[in-house]
């Protein structure tokens, strides 16, 4: 069989420009040996037509709950990596709320191990927790977990309550040069919340989660990443004010990135309509005003990557009452389909959006090369079809949980192929 | 009008469906001043009341109204001692559907408990209180009752006085006063009004700006006792002081004429005082016998069975 590959009459995506490139790209082995107009000889190619279809450089996700260990009824790190596949994601990074929590160089290793017997084995990272068992108190062994791999430090889900600990951790993580990332909240104004704390908590009678419980942590976690220099990564950005804050710490020049999760722009509290558990996260969905706010925010390139927070969970767990159900959804799958339905196919922005914001910026956060689509580059991309559609059915998902607003609908827009240097991991 | 299954809420119900319930409680209610006050209307059915709340008043109003229309009842036991969650809230739906019986009563502390269990069963659920979100047969006999006092609910004003925040009566009665033409205004100190209700309806902040609003009717909320023990206000008694109805304030509703309305159970020396109980012009006795007419017409209207009850 041969190893070299025509993607014939493709439309290329790219970071630098919203406007798409016609091009026939050939690949060979792991590497794209050729990019042109028009490549006439390519002898024992196998040509792939790819009329009307879009080529984007692979994506990669920073905000991943992979489950692995210990809560598999959810997710496993294989089952994670064919979600991943296909969504179009070829690299993600997991986060350390697992059970026992990923807090020490033994369970880095671990999941690390998981990971590299999937596809994208060398393509999937972990965080490392900041606090032994993510309690806030005494900082993991971070030195440890670093030389097993990992490649930032979180207490994902939960915020460090105790900002001396923080600041601590702070200083460590910046001299072991790992980004450390904030789940910010302030636990006491949130109390017991399981909504957006506005009108519609006080129509359906529901305690509410006040804006102001992640604005105020976004502040001080802020504040705290200026006193000590480590690089900061705020996760999850759901207000307009929280937004604005990160925006004007980056103009101050202080060392801090953001995440925005393509659920937060398009859904708002009101969708939650008559207790539907699939729109139950933390951070909770904001109003109409916050979804305008930080659509246009991620157009001005205030947010630095799109990350999906894929936080699967079972039908059971979801199918209580709104207030006991967990927290969370699944994004790997849904998320560029999503993208495109609601935002690049009616003209609200560009490829160039979802490229540097979902492939080449997550990727550098973590000092890793981008993968363009260009001659000599590594062949990690996928190919997308602007005119079929998708049904994410029970069938199609290939999560183990299929907790998400998308479940049974239809998005415009196919992942038809994922190549990954010597593969094509999918092809439909 | 078309056949409903469930009340979960009142946001749900058309007009056509309150008018049904608030007139077809009136022969209901004739039938107490009779020597036998029962009719067959619901011969065979079966009502259950499942309460993970523990609440007298409600249980047996539902309870007389469905034996007077010769529904059979019966009351399925939570045991209150274990922490009851929404999955055993399912697996314990599983157990009376398999019961056949037609019409669930439900209370549970958990916001849209109900609306989870009218998905999972044919039978007709009945909301009797979930958490802060609705108590719709509260809100139609509240209207109800307003309905016998006053010809004309249009224009007419009730200020509801207390825990907003935390109140399904206060949610469920404002929405359906509202739809009856009434106006209505909120009184509660700042830490248990709601930062986001309607514009419509006037906050104020203590009784003097409130009584200048002009209410023909004043809705005192119970003041639940675990709210003592938050810092939603400093004490009881201040609390009695500043937004209770003193003795001070009865005599000034008795000046102006102004009627009183509780959803009971009350808190003597809180929101109410003895005197308060007293009062001439108190409805709380009459909500309560309005309840079980109420009961009675919901049972009446709704249809175990019926497609589309979720709201």
């Amino acid at each position: 069989m041969s190893n070299k590959r025509l993607y014939r009459g493709a439309s290329i995506a790219s970071e630098d420009s919203p406007k798409l490139t016609r091009a026939d790209v050939l690949v060979e082995g792991d590497r794209i040996i050729g990019v042109a107009a028009k490549i006439e000889k390519a002898e024992g190619a196998e040509v792939i037509d790819c009329s009307g279809r879009i080529l984007m450089p692979a994506m990669f996700d920073i905000h991943v709950h992979a489950r692995e260990p210990g809560q598999e009824e959810k997710e496993n790190i294989a089952t994670c990596a064919e979600a991943a596949i296909n969504g179009g994601v070829t690299g993600f990074v997991m986060m350390p709320n697992t059970a026992p929590a990923i807090d020490n160089a033994g369970v880095v290793r671990g999941v690390l191990e998981s990971a590299r017997r999937t596809r994208i084995g060398a393509g999937i990272y972990t965080t490392g927790a900041i606090t032994k068992g993510r309690n806030g108190e005494e900082l993991a062994s971070i030195a440890g977990m670093k030389a097993a791999g990992a490649v930032m430090l979180t207490d994902d889900g939960f915020p460090v309550d105790n900002p001396q600990v923080l600041r601590r951790a702070m200083e460590y993580a910046r001299d072991f040069d790992l980004p450390l990332a904030s789940h910010c909240e302030v636990k006491e104004l949130s109390g017991k919340g399981a909504m957006h704390e506005g009108s519609v908590s006080y129509a359906l009678g529901l305690h509410g989660i006040p804006s102001i419980s992640e604005e105020i942590c976004i502040a001080r976690d802020i504040r705290l990443a200026e006193y000590t220099g480590v690089h900061l990564n705020i996760q999850h950005v759901t207000t307009a004010l929280g937004m604005e804050t990160i925006k004007r710490a980056k103009d101050r020049g202080i060392r801090v990135t953001c995440e925005i999760a393509p659920h937060h722009l398009i859904f708002n509290h009101e969708d939650i309509g008559s207790y539907d558990t699939h729109y139950k996260m933390n951070p909770p969905l904001r109003t109409k005003e916050d979804n305008a706010a930080l659509l246009q925010g991620l157009i001005d390139g205030w947010f630095d990557v799109i990350a999906t927070d894929h936080a699967p969970h079972t039908e059971f767990e979801k199918n209580q009452d709104f207030a006991s159900a967990p927290f969370g959804i699944t994004g790997l799958e849904t998320a560029l389909p999503s993208l495109y339905d609601y935002f690049i196919s009616k003209g609200i922005f560009g490829w160039d959006v979802i490229v540097k914001r979902y492939s080449a910026e997550p990727r550098r956060i973590f000092k890793l090369p981008p993968v363009p689509i260009v001659e000599g580059g590594a062949a990690e991309f996928i190919v997308f079809n602007p005119e079929r559609s998708t049904r994410f059915d029970r069938d199609f998902m290939k999560s183990k949980s299929v907790n998400t607003p998308f479940l049974d609908k239809e998005l415009k827009g196919m992942v038809e192929r994922v190549v990954y240097l010597r593969e094509e991991l999918l092809s439909r | 009008m078309k056949p409903r299954k469930d009340l979960l809420d009142i946001q749900s119900l058309t007009d056509e469906e309150i008018e049904f319930v608030l007139e077809n409680a009136v022969p209901f209610k004739d039938l107490f001043r009779r020597s036998v006050k029962k009719v067959p209307t619901l011969k065979g059915r079966t009502m259950l009341t499942l309460f993970y709340e523990p609440s007298t008043r409600t249980r047996s109003s539902f309870e007389v109204a469905a034996s007077r229309l010769s529904a059979d009842v019966t009351h399925f036991d939570v045991e209150s001692s274990s922490v009851v969650k929404g999955e055993s809230v399912l697996d314990t739906v599983e157990t009376l559907e398999a019961m056949r019986v037609d019409y669930i009563v439900v209370r549970h502390k958990q916001a849209g408990i109900p609306n989870l269990i009218a998905k999972n069963t044919a039978a007709s659920v009945i909301n009797a209180g979930d958490g802060w979100h609705a108590h719709p047969t509260q809100a139609l006999l509240d209207g109800f009752t307003l309905r016998e006092v006053f010809k004309d609910l249009r224009g007419a004003r009730c200020l509801i006085a207390g825990d907003i925040q935390h109140s399904r009566v206060a949610r469920s009665t404002s929405l359906l006063l509202r739809r009856l033409g009434m106006n209505v205004a909120y009184l509660a100190p700042g830490s248990l009004m709601p930062r986001e209700i309607p514009r419509e309806i006037p906050q104020f902040g203590n009784w003097t700006d409130a009584l200048e609003w002009k209410p023909d009717v004043v809705y005192l909320l119970r003041v639940q006792s675990e709210r003592l023990d938050e810092p939603f206000f400093p004490s009881a008694a201040e609390y009695h002081k500043n937004y209770g109805l003193t003795d001070a304030r009865v005599q000034i509703l008795r000046e102006r004429g102004i009627y009183l309305m509780h959803p009971g159970p009350v808190n003597r020396g809180v929101e109410i005082t003895d005197k308060g109980m007293d009062y001439e012009k108190s409805l709380i006795n009459q909500q309560v016998e309005n309840g079980i007419a109420v009961r009675m017409s919901v049972l009446y209207w709704l249809r175990p069975g019926a497609q589309g009850g979720e709201s």
